[in-house]
């Protein structure tokens, strides 16, 4: 039976692929992008979410720390020292208050379909699972599981991925996959190793397998003002479109930075990026370019 | 003149701008103010009004109203007929003695209007005159049909007035008018107008009935005009807007704070298998969403029957309009309420007509006395039980005995709310003087051949229901209890209630660690629901124990309606660490700030009790963000969300959207809003988590209707 660290079991979500799902977001990504807008989901090892607004000064995390991370100020004040943590999360289960939270639970195949299972009611004949992360796709066999289990069950699967994973990890899930919503981030190849840190040569060649499998496609393109907002990397998008069999359309994804809220919890630094934010004018354009190219908006 | 929305994108405009207009001044309060200038009519210039029998005062008072309520015909109205008396809006006959009240009036009851427009006034009349011949009437009840054919004679001088007034100012009403109610209609306008006029003058004589299936009644007439091309579908659709905006007359620029019933109890019903079997959705029930979609009328609160049979086009129109917020449409899980109306007693065939009463408990129109009984759950464990409001709280060694101590005083509420039913009503049968009401008992149905009023033994079912409120507030502060007391062993049993007697002062962090550390009632949690499922369940068995000792259907329900506001300051501090004075669970929803798994999670926590024994209904309330429902993903969602709660066996839920107005209130009060959620594509929050700048973002959004 697979595990993995997932940091939230969404339901009822609208989002995400047709119908009424419900999103499991898996902990761990490959990529380092400079806006993720779920950071929690990066790294591969649990953290710790510290909101110190919340703290109340009751000094519960000192007594159940072993490792000495929290300590109190002469003025009450609480400070959270990450470098001491050991991420045994006695503190998350004395702090009343909840200012310091597990991002992630460990949980298996099983345990998660349980809560997938609880909507089954809901999901009628479009609804059902969506994989999403962090990349999921760093945890095939997690993935194969969950999949061929809600397969079984009637449900339609999703997965959102950035694509950025191994070919085989590709060819395993696309056979049970109804639609893939794949991340561009980015077609310039320069910007996007400077910006995710990754190369997306693989992003597009797993692409093409999977499309080759017959997989449905849903091309999902950040909009990042000063970045890729710009006429070429859209024509360059209609592009990938065109060259694909079962892709449906492009939804564009306008950056916010929102992300940065959770940032600040994780890392205690703020890194939203106000300027990358899209006018209406940038979003107007990309759809502009996409729909002359004869690509669906959706 | 923009009519709001919470939801991202404007509500259509189907209707001509002098319909939409007349709809902006009426939602304003112009005529809600015009008839405060002029509250009642006074009964005091009739000599020895002081010494009158209360029949022959109810006669008075009705026949003065009918001669001297103002006559109004407003410029852009299509058919005519008002309540144009202010006192009428607080629930009283308006007609004074000595500038007060004589008489309560009458609501939480849907009246048999399929009859007046098949039958036509004039042959209630006849029935009443047919029954008076019968020699072995009592004084009483020839009285009461007296009584009757005066509230019909008071009704002719009112439609008298308006045929006078409306023949220059509204020559189509006038044509209708020499008609109608009186007898039956022929086209759909005549329908209308043959409804709306009766439903007036019931209400201009202080009566809020609701009104029922509109599109079962109405449907036939529309199609008929419609298939002769006498009639356009956009005709159709401004008569019936002219009837939804007279039904605002009653409301005011600025009411008396407090109440919060800006309604009157008008509902509607759509959709809905009738006897044949067949769903009646039809054109006229498409119309009705048309109107309130475009003019965010909800004054006329809808709720749809939902069924299998029901065509997916409607129930797509209607997630729709529910995006729109304001909670104007609501449904009901059909087959589940037919069940429940088959477990107490109700008549297979007559179960399927039925509407609900005002509010959204179910009746069968024109049949049913309906009264309910709403008491505080929470209070019967915190005060009752547990004896937090005295010096010496009581002790119990395990959640098992707390709980059965908690149940006995539960029955012995629901002991005495029944018993005394009895009585009232054995009361009231025995004096038929007590709460005349002639202008109702004639539009209910065997008041006529019983010869006795509504309120008197004359309709055809008499039910009473005990209502249970906090029901989740007790399940919570029960699981609290065994968790921080019996399992965790964190404060001792005695400790705890001190605590709750201090408020929670001096205790933060053992509130806090209640609040935060378990899983309450509407997230799914078997564990967490089985003791609020088991407080309603058991209510509902100690409610059927009634059954059949009187002639009075017993029956629970679930409901707070707006009562959690008013019992929050007299209610003591919880187990589960909520304050003296929170604002805790409404109707048979989770507490505000415990859900924290969103609206299917809720959904299922709701239906694990069995709800069939609550014959008149227990309700959910369901709150979404308007970014969840955006395009056609949203629609498909809100119907499989519907669809899903009727699967599960549900029995009446109201969804509203979120606006940002209330994201504001979570700001400032961030504990009772723990749980809402916001979303941006991709990502996701808790609201309250945010810092200030973050939130004050998302608001300036979601005012913007972009998020």
């Amino acid at each position: 039976m697979s595990a993995a660290l997932v940091t939230k079991i969404q339901r009822f979500s609208t989002h995400d692929g047709d119908g009424v799902r419900t999103v499991v977001f898996l902990k761990g990504c490959p990529l380092d992008c400079k806006w993720c807008h779920n950071p929690e989901t990066k790294k591969a090892e649990n953290q710790l979410y510290y909101v110190n607004r919340l703290c109340i000064g009751c000094g519960a995390c000192r007594a159940a720390c072993g490792q000495d991370a929290h300590a109190f100020l002469p003025d009450g004040r609480h400070i959270y020292r990450p470098e001491q943590c050991a991420l045994c999360m006695k503190c998350v289960s004395v702090c009343p208050a909840k200012a310091m939270e597990s991002v992630a639970q460990v949980m298996t195949a099983e345990q998660i379909m349980e809560i997938v299972l609880r909507d089954k009611p809901f999901y009628g004949e479009n609804g059902g699972l969506t994989l999403s992360g962090g990349e999921p796709l760093i945890h095939a066999d997690l993935c194969v599981e969950l999949l061929e289990c809600a397969k079984k069950l009637g449900m339609t699967t999703a997965i959102e991925t950035s694509g950025y994973a191994s070919r085989e990890a590709v060819r395993r899930v696309a056979p049970l996959t109804d639609c893939f919503l794949w991340d561009i981030k980015d077609t310039d190849p320069v910007r996007h190793k400077e910006n995710t840190g990754a190369d997306n040569r693989l992003i597009l060649e797993n692409l093409k397998i999977a499309d080759s499998l017959g997989a449905k496609t849903v091309l999902r393109c950040i909009v990042l003002k000063g970045v890729n907002a710009e006429p070429a990397h859209f024509r360059a998008v209609s592009g990938i479109y065109h060259s694909l069999q079962y892709c449906a359309g492009v939804e564009l994804l306008p950056y916010h930075t929102y992300g940065g809220s959770k940032r600040e919890q994780l890392d205690g630094f703020d890194d939203g990026n106000k300027a990358w934010i899209p006018a209406e004018a940038d979003l107007a354009l990309a759809r502009d370019i996409l729909t002359e190219n004869g690509v669906p908006v959706l | 003149m923009v009519f709001y929305t919470p939801f991202c994108e404007p509500r259509p405009i189907r209707l001509c701008e002098e319909t939409r207009r007349f709809a902006w001044e009426s939602l304003q309060g112009k005529y809600g103010d015009e008839a405060r200038t002029y509250n009642a009519v006074s009964l005091d210039h009739i000599p020895g009004f002081s010494e009158l029998s209360e029949v022959e005062k109810y006669n008075i008072a009705i026949a003065e109203i009918a001669k001297n309520a103002p006559v109004r015909i407003c410029k852009e109205e299509k058919v005519c007929g008002s309540a144009t008396l202010g006192g009428a809006i607080d629930h009283v006959v308006p007609a004074f003695y000595q500038g007060r009240p004589v008489f309560r009036s009458v609501s939480h009851l849907t009246l048999n209007f399929a009859t007046v427009l098949k039958r036509g006034v004039n042959a209630l009349e006849n029935d009443i005159i047919e029954r008076s011949k019968d020699d072995t009437l009592t004084d009483a009840q020839k009285a009461t049909l007296d009584s009757f054919q005066k509230a019909i004679a008071a009704m002719r001088v009112y439609h008298k007035r308006y045929l006078q007034a409306a023949k220059t100012a509204k020559p189509e009403a006038y044509q209708a008018l020499l008609r109608v109610p009186f007898a039956p209609p022929r086209t759909f306008f005549e329908a209308v107008q043959s409804l709306w006029f009766t439903f007036s003058f019931v209400r201009l004589c202080g009566n809020w009935p609701g009104l029922g299936r509109i599109d079962e009644m109405l449907g036939g007439y529309l199609e008929k005009d419609l298939a002769r091309g006498t009639l356009t579908i956009d005709e159709a659709r401004e008569i019936l807007a002219g009837f939804f905006i007279k039904g605002c007359e009653w409301i005011q620029s600025s009411p008396v704070p407090g109440s919060g019933d800006a309604q009157h109890y008008q509902n509607i019903i759509l959709g809905g298998t009738n006897e044949n079997g067949e769903d009646v959705t039809n054109e006229v029930s498409y119309l009705v969403l048309d109107v309130v979609e475009e003019l965010a009328i909800s004054d006329f609160p809808i709720t749809v029957r939902v069924n299998s049979k029901m065509p997916r086009r409607f129930l797509e129109r209607v997630a729709q309009v529910m995006r729109h917020g304001g909670g104007i449409v609501a449904v009901y899980n059909e087959d589940l309420v037919l069940q429940a109306l088959e477990r107490i007693g109700y008549d297979k065939k007559e179960a399927l007509s039925f509407a609900n009463d005002g509010c959204w408990e179910v009746q069968i129109p024109g049949k049913t006395n309906f009264h309910y009984v709403p008491f505080d759950s929470l209070r019967i464990l915190l005060n009752d039980t547990l004896r937090l409001n005295t010096d010496s709280p009581a002790h119990f060694e395990s959640i098992e005995s707390l709980y059965i101590a908690f149940r006995k005083n539960l029955k012995n509420t629901v002991d005495k709310i029944c018993a005394d039913a009895i009585k009232e009503f054995a009361d009231f049968c025995e004096h038929p003087e007590k709460g005349v009401c002639s202008v109702i008992s004639v539009f209910e149905q065997d008041c006529i051949q019983r010869a006795k009023g509504y309120q008197n033994g004359g309709t055809v079912y008499r039910v009473v229901s005990p209502h249970i409120g906090g029901a989740p507030d007790v399940g919570n502060s029960l699981l609290a209890i065994q968790k921080l007391v019996f399992e965790e062993k964190k404060v001792s049993f005695d400790d705890l209630m001190r605590i709750l007697q201090n408020n929670w002062e001096g205790a933060e962090a053992l509130r806090l660690y209640a609040l935060n550390h378990y899983t309450y009632y509407g997230n799914d949690d078997d564990e967490a629901d089985a003791y609020t499922t088991r407080v309603i369940d058991d209510f509902g068995d100690m409610v059927e124990a009634w059954q059949g000792k009187s002639p009075i259907i017993f029956t629970g329900g679930v409901s707070t309606f707006g009562r959690q506001i008013e019992w929050a300051p007299f209610r003591l501090a919880t187990p589960f660490g909520k304050r003296k004075g929170d604002i805790l669970s409404g109707n048979d929803s989770p507490t505000p700030g415990t859900d924290t798994e969103g609206a299917t999670a809720m959904i299922r926590s709701y239906c694990k009790a069995d709800l069939k024994k609550m014959g008149t209904g227990a309700a959910l309330d369901v709150k979404l963000a308007p970014g969840t429902l955006k395009g056609e993903n949203g629609v498909a969602a809100l119907v499989a969300l519907i669809e899903g709660f009727c699967r599960l066996g549900g029995y009446f839920m109201q969804l509203d959207v979120v606006d940002a107005k209330t994201l504001k209130r979570a700001q400032e009060n961030p504990e009772a809003y723990k749980t809402l959620s916001v979303r941006v594509s991709g990502w996701n929050a808790r609201f309250v988590t945010l810092d200030r700048e973050w939130q004050n973002m998302i608001i300036e959004r979601t005012e913007k209707n972009s998020l």
